[in-house]
């Protein structure tokens, strides 16, 4: 009967409780859209090691991240490849060129050397052509949502990256990095464009045999190359999100919009919640003489913030689906892990309990004496 | 005679208006018992509901002892006195103070489900035997805003009997009200006090409720001035 009182009481006050889901809709889509933005933008960070298919990544000395590019000997190539827990080591050459836009005016590019034949760290989406083009000493693939930056090219167009000449040779589809457009490219042209020798390269990618023990092998490579450091692929993208995220400010600035997000929903609820329970002070008067406890009223009051809650949190839901999946494979970095939504509906439910704790207040000081007034 | 319903042993009130403290309820002993219509009667300001709230352990003494049936609840917690209420008493209210969000019906239900309580079948058909009772038979559904006042205020005595309180507090219920619905109103209340198990004060102003009461306690500034049983017209 409590519980259905409180729905009743919420049906009744419309107007506040429209208010009061309004609030908790806010920090759901507001909230929740940033997140989305966010681990967007963090997965583009890190999106070369995750989607490299090494178990190992080796990089200079001193460099925990993947934002500047390494330099490496060659020869750790063939010392990696003298160890038995090694299936494969291959080198990655990462250059910063220019690429001359049809237009002429110049656009910075990342370019991504891969090895061949196995291309390791290559990409892994087309949306023209496949990694087989990449065979090419000339190849160099763009990507579908960088079409327009780069000024258009098309397959089979000559550019100039550099100065140097390339092909293009596919079209990859939603390959975003963080620090700038993606361009792969054979080992040869990026060493070109970034004028690295032969005897250099950045990076260092390694897959283990499938019995080893990754601990075990790690040491023995930190063992075998102590100019150079050796991480798991999972170490080198965790180290890669968390520098950007301190680094270039992208944290505190995310942080302060959510933030600013989630505190207009708290004031909308708290606010909201508040009048309604001063409207009804009366009723909760006349129950108090009734016979309900403090305990009672303020359930009653608890019970009302879930059910804004859940409602709010299912319409915010509703419209941050709508937004992901406007923008999916767009331009505007967008994901949403599935274990956010559980834990932001969570956390949500909470700050609208917290956010009724004033409301509770009010709620359980009426006196019961004050319904014979 | 009957054990009283509830006794109250020496009881005191103060109020602190803002500026001072005053006396609004000299000590008073006052025993209810069951079976009798009990009208407190006096002039406005002169304690009547500040003495029925502290019968309805609604407000509490500055002074003395409250007992209901034989059970001294002085100096217990506020979540026992509500216990207590919720139990023992029915209260009908100035206004009939039906919460407006809720149909006639769930007015009266949630009287004994305040406390978390299920509605039963059995409560469920009492709740309809005194919509019955009281005419209100065609109103259960309807929210109070769609009830004239007469039938809000007889919603309003249902609400106050559906968990058989053995006293039933009521505080001026026809002030509100025109003079056929007071009739209608009066007339059920003193029905009601015929249960020998029960006992009904009715707080006044109105000297057209004095014919009705079995006792009349007049109230003058804070203290009992007269106490009359007028049954058969005529004084004990
Ligand atoms: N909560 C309160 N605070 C201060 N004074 C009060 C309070 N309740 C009642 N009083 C005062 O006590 C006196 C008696 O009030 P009340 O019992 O309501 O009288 P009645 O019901 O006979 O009109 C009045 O003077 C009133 O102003
Ligand atoms: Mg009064």
């Amino acid at each position: 009967m409590r519980r259905h009182a409180a729905v009743r009481m919420l049906l009744h006050d419309r107007a506040t409780t429209a208010g009061s889901v309004l609030g908790v809709v806010a920090i759901i889509f507001l909230v929740g859209q940033q997140l989305a933005t966010l681990s967007g933008l963090v997965s583009y960070m890190s999106v070369l090691v995750d989607r490299s298919g090494a178990d190992i990544w080796i990089t200079s000395k001193d460099t925990d991240n993947i934002n500047s590019a390494g330099d490496l000997p060659m020869k750790y190539v063939d010392r990696l490849l003298a160890l038995d827990d090694i299936e494969w080591a291959e080198p990655l050459v990462l250059a910063g060129g220019l690429l001359k836009r049809e237009d002429g005016q110049f656009q910075p590019v990342r370019v991504v050397g891969l090895a061949r034949p196995r291309m390791a760290g290559g990409p892994w989406e087309f949306a023209e052509g496949d990694i087989g083009v990449l065979l090419d000493v000339d190849a160099v693939t763009v990507d579908r949502l960088d079409l327009e930056t780069l000024g258009g090219p098309e397959v089979n167009d000559v550019l100039e990256i550099s100065g140097v000449r390339v092909r293009v040779a596919g079209i990859t589809d939603g390959i975003q990095g963080f620090a700038g457009t993606l361009v792969f490219a054979s080992e040869e042209k990026a060493r070109e464009v970034g004028r690295v020798s032969d005897d250099r390269c950045s990076n260092i990618l390694v897959t283990l045999r499938p019995d080893a023990k990754p601990n075990h092998a790690l040491a023995r490579i930190r063992a075998l190359l102590p100019g150079a450091e050796a991480y798991t692929t999972a170490e080198l993208a965790t180290n890669t999100k968390l520098y950007y995220l301190t680094e270039t400010g992208i944290g505190f600035s995310f942080g302060f919009t959510t933030f600013a997000g989630i505190m207009v929903g708290v004031v909308i609820i708290v606010l909201t919640m508040y009048t309604t329970v001063l409207n009804r002070v009366r009723d909760f008067a006349v129950l108090r003489a009734l016979g309900a406890r403090k305990s009672d009223i303020r359930l009653i009051v608890l019970y009302q913030a879930l059910v804004i809650g859940l409602i709010g949190t299912l319409i915010g839901f509703f419209l941050l689906a709508g937004f992901l999946f406007g923008t999916r494979g767009s331009q505007l970095p967008s994901s949403m892990p599935l274990w956010i939504p559980p834990l932001h509906a969570l956390f949500t439910l909470l700050l609208c309990v917290a956010g009724s704790g004033l409301a509770i207040r009010r709620a359980t000081r009426v006196e019961p004496a004050s319904a014979f007034r | 005679m009957a054990e009283p319903v509830v006794r109250l042993k020496g009881v005191v009130r103060d109020f602190f208006d803002g500026v001072r403290t005053r006396r609004v309820l000299q000590q008073t002993d006052l025993d209810v018992f069951p079976g009798e219509f009990t009208v407190l009667a006096g002039p406005s300001g002169s304690g009547k509901t500040t003495l029925l709230t502290i019968m309805g352990l609604v407000l509490a003494p500055t002074l003395g002892r409250v007992v209901i049936a034989g059970e001294d609840v002085t100096g217990y917690s506020e979540d026992r006195l509500a216990t207590v209420r919720l139990r023992k008493f029915g209260f009908v209210f100035q206004t009939a103070a039906l919460v407006p969000a809720l149909s006639a019906m769930d007015n009266v239900l949630i009287a004994t489900g305040v406390q978390g309580g299920r509605v039963t079948p059995e409560l469920r058909k009492r709740a309809d035997t005194l919509f019955e009772d009281l005419g209100l038979k065609e109103y259960a559904r309807l929210s109070p805003a769609q009830l004239s006042g007469g039938e809000q205020q007889r919603v309003a005595i249902a609400r106050a009997l559906i968990s058989d309180p053995s006293v039933l507090l009521c505080d001026e219920p026809t002030s509100a009200l025109d003079v056929d619905s007071s009739k209608l109103v009066l007339d059920t209340l003193k029905r009601l006090s015929r249960d020998p198990k029960r006992g009904v004060v009715l707080v006044t102003h109105d000297p057209r409720v004095f014919p009705y009461a079995d006792r009349l306690v007049k109230i003058e500034d804070g203290a009992i001035a007269h106490d009359t049983r007028e049954i058969g017209g005529g004084d004990e």
